[in-house]
């Protein structure tokens, strides 16, 4: 009898477990949704957002402020930064006349961003880069901040 | 000389009653690229064997090869779903290398981050150990509340999965008005979808009988296994290293260690859910008490030089001890970085654990016990 | 013109194989719509349950996801395994459709709405539902995998121990009908569902169902993770969408089979009988689906015992009281 009352208590204890799960599942049915169509609506981006790195266009001149000190490249530990300076006179600053980034393989750490002394680079927002071949990756920073200027 | 893999040793012990399963690398619930060698007696298993090496990538030795601060974006891409608490890590090893001071409010964002990243880590822990059970809504709900997380990091750090965030002596920027809302705003939330994981998780029949008394690992085999975290304290031993070697404000703030002593799968699965509780405390407290100030330390030098010697540290991942052991030869390179992965001891125990179980035993072991391969594989 | 085809075809073929020839032709159409409509809504409902909202892309609300699947399907290439049995393995995946529409037979839609009513209407659906197991093991077993082996073999055990309680709470309502005409047994329905005087034998049999198509928390034969597909895994291209196809017409016989013995059948007010049939299955397929995505799996031996431990000695002593009451109240 005892062993009877226990394997009657074992089913429904069972069963009633088993239905307090399927309430959860019924109640959820009818919340809102939480995800979001991705091509038709976006998430806002993070103030912090890390996006692939490029030149800042200083208001003042519409131009970038990079030096060519190659401090990103010495830094990049990926090493996929190549940055060549000139200088139109002796006396000058020195400025960027290339500045190459393989985004193929950068991790996106941001150490350049940081180890830059004139704060010449900063993130983009962008997201959704993708490309066939390795050579895709690679972005010419000056021409993309002359393509840029109004 | 013995053979490259154990595949063919393992094959000439086949008999008429046995055969042979190659499960994974591409499992789907191997969880990233193990390699399980099982004999099988029908369902039942008799030997097995892991194969580790499947996403080799050389950490170690590019630490060898890089400035201290060029192994920063590292160490998250070994456990990528506890990356903030690997760069933690990292960052405090090199600082106490140094003698390095942090200021109050950095090590506050860290702690908040690193617990979140916990909690995160064992949330996606739960969902897949649900989904290798076969229940997948969990999973999804799961995610939902990570995704929550996420947001919250990606606030403050830019990212969403390998943070680079913190930096020796601080972290990388100060957090926001938005990152200290999303926080708020998160803990209610997850303390209320706990207890709906409650009921429909921990209190499901089917769950109980699937890991009730699966998998049990005494406590003495523990130990001799070099088990850490979670599946130390399942097993009825409260070691921490947070409790055990203070890091961080961790002594200033009030949370428990939780312990079970079943050692069996269930109580491997609610001391995880046990420990999102612990951290949801801390952060709570973190956040109250948090000073103002600067976020990173002063004068720090770019090419960090720690003083030639022998330096270790000891750190709590989401799946145990992180061991990270560093010689200094005084130059801008470290000389040697070890790391001792808590996933690669907690799997050792595998071999021992599942001969007699049946398949599916072996996939509920195996979730169980939260193995990220790349922390294995390095 | 209509009229004439119809009493020509009639006189060649005879009254019975006509019918039979067009409620099977007619079947064949219905099962593709169902199983269509099926996965949409297995899709949308564990998408609202998950907080997703499922297909939407294409069509309304997404309803043509799923045919746009199966032209995708259609058109890959069949692959088969150099390894494999292939007379087995090219002929399982047909096998597995057979029984499917054998039971349309007897499926009774409404008073008129049924292809033929047989006297041993109910034998025939557990009779050919047992044919599945045979396909899903011929399947497995030509793969020569050995996920889809233990697959096999799982099935095999899985559907052996569940058709027994599924035929137990069977016997339990045949035996209130008196006969094992689905229109009879319908007809007995008349006053009051047999959902009611026989609870137990309802629960079982939905229980069994839902073991028998392998369906998640018993969906151990395919578990995922554990046997990667399970039988069908080295199934690809329209081979496995007839797998996945069968399942689904599994799925809506056993509905209807429980509609008819538990849930009064075509009966219902205001509207006409086939719409009150369709929307109960559908009422139990939902519940089927809902189940599905919140539990885990079972384990296999827990399953084993499962039946035999639990659902057996609970069918056999509902089948003993019923045949004790039935006894003593007629």
């Amino acid at each position: 009898m005892n062993l009877l009352l226990r394997y009657i208590g074992e089913v429904t204890s069972g069963a009633w477990s088993l239905a307090a799960g399927m309430a959860v599942t019924l109640r959820y049915m009818f919340k809102p949704v939480t995800t979001v169509q991705y091509p038709r609506a976006r998430l806002p981006l993070p103030e912090a957002f890390r996006g692939p790195v490029e030149l800042r266009r200083l208001p003042e001149t519409g131009d970038h402020g990079c030096v060519a000190c190659g401090e990103c490249a010495r830094t990049c530990p990926s090493g996929v930064i190549k940055v060549q300076g000139l200088k139109a006179r002796a006396s000058d600053f020195n400025r960027a006349r290339f500045y190459f980034i393989d985004f193929s393989r950068c991790s996106l750490c941001g150490l350049c961003v940081e180890v830059c002394p004139v704060q010449a680079l900063m993130f983009s927002r962008e997201y959704e880069q993708n490309g066939g071949s390795p050579q895709v990756g690679v972005a010419d920073l000056l021409a993309r901040i002359r393509e840029a200027r109004p | 000389m013995t053979p490259a893999t154990p595949e063919p040793a393992l094959r000439k012990t086949l008999t008429e009653e046995t055969f042979f399963l190659n499960l994974g690398p591409q499992h789907p619930s191997t969880h990233g690229v193990l390699r399980l060698l099982l004999r099988l007696d029908g369902e039942r298993i008799v030997t097995c064997q892991p194969v580790l090496g499947y996403s080799h990538r050389g950490h170690e030795h590019m630490a060898q090869n890089r400035t201290y601060l060029q192994f920063m974006p590292n160490p998250p891409r070994m456990d990528y779903l506890a990356g903030l608490m690997y760069n933690h890590a990292y960052c405090l090893a090199v600082e106490r290398a140094c003698g390095l001071e942090v200021p109050p409010r950095a090590i506050h964002i860290r702690l908040i981050c690193a617990e979140l990243n916990r909690i995160s880590s064992h949330l996606l822990w739960f969902g897949a150990y649900l989904m290798d059970l076969g229940a997948f809504t969990p999973f999804l709900y799961a995610f939902d509340d990570r995704e929550d997380i996420l947001a919250i990091l990606g606030e403050a750090t830019g990212s969403r999965l390998t943070y680079s965030y913190c930096r020796f002596g601080g972290v990388a920027r100060d957090i926001n008005q938005a990152f200290i809302d999303g926080v708020r705003a998160f803990i209610p939330k997850m303390r209320a979808r706990l207890k709906d994981y409650d009921t429909l998780v921990t209190k499901n029949i089917i769950f109980v009988n699937r890991t009730k008394g699966v998998g049990v690992i005494s406590r003495e085999r523990a130990k001799a296994h070099a088990l850490t975290g979670p599946c130390l304290r399942a097993s009825g031993t409260a070691f921490d290293i947070r409790k055990a070697e203070p890091y961080g404000f961790y002594p200033q703030f009030d949370f428990d260690i939780p312990v079970l002593t079943g050692g069996d799968c269930f109580d491997r699965y609610m001391i995880r859910l046990l420990e999102i509780e612990q951290s949801l405390r801390i952060v709570e407290q973190a956040l109250n008490r948090l000073p103002a100030g600067p976020v990173k330390a002063e004068g720090v030098p770019q090419f960090i030089t720690p003083p030639s010697g022998q330096y270790h540290f000891s750190y709590e991942t989401a799946r145990g001890h992180l061991g990270i052991f560093l010689v200094s030869d005084g130059s801008r390179v470290p000389y040697r970085m070890k790391w001792r992965v808590p996933s690669l001891s907690n799997l050792s125990i595998l071999p021992v654990l599942l001969p007699g179980t049946l398949v599916a035993d072996t996939i509920a072991i195996l979730g169980s016990i939260d193995v990220v391969m790349p922390e294995i594989d390095r | 013109m209509m009229q004439a085809a119809w009493n020509s075809l009639n006189a060649f073929f005879g009254p019975v194989a006509l019918t039979l020839m067009v409620g099977l032709l007619l079947a064949l159409g219905w099962v593709q719509v169902n199983a269509l409509f099926l996965v949409w809504l297995e899709r949308k409902v564990a998408g609202h349950i998950q907080l997703r909202i499922g297909p939407k892309e294409v069509g309304p609300f997404g309803l043509l996801q799923t045919v746009v699947d199966g032209v995708k399907l259609l058109a890959k290439e069949l692959i088969t395994p150099s390894a494999v049995s292939w007379p087995l393995f090219v002929l399982s995946p047909v096998l597995v459709f057979a029984p499917v529409l054998v039971a349309f037979v007897v499926i009774p839609f409404g008073e008129e709405f049924q292809i033929r009513d047989l006297n041993v209407g109910v034998m025939l659906v557990f009779a050919f539902g047992g044919l599945g197991v045979l396909a899903i093991l011929m399947g497995g077993w030509a793969s020569n995998n050995k996920y889809a082996l233990l697959g096999a073999i799982r099935s095999v055990a899985q559907n052996v121990a569940y058709e027994i309680p599924l035929l137990l709470s069977a016997m339990a309502v045949v035996l209130m009908a008196g006969s094992l005409s689905f229109q009879k047994i319908v007809e007995a329905q008349a006053g009051v569902w047999f959902v009611f005087y026989q609870p137990v034998a309802a629960l079982l049999y939905l229980v069994g169902a839902t073991a028998e198509t392998n369906r998640a928390p018993f969906d151990i034969p395919e578990a995922e993770s554990e046997l990667v597909a399970g039988f069908h895994t080295e199934y690809s291209g329209m081979r496995f969408a007839l797998f996945f196809l069968a399942e689904y017409s599994n799925m809506f016989i056993v509905a209807s089979v429980a509609t008819a013995l538990f849930f009064g059948g075509w009966r219902g007010p205001f509207l006409p009988g086939p719409w009150w049939f369709l929307l109960k299955v559908y009422l139990l397929i939902f519940g089927v689906i809902w189940v599905r995505w919140t539990f885990p799996r079972l384990r296999f031996d827990q399953l084993m015992n499962f039946s035999w431990k639990y659902l057996i000695p609970i069918g056999v002593a509902n089948l003993v009281v019923t045949a004790v009451v039935l006894k003593f109240t007629r």
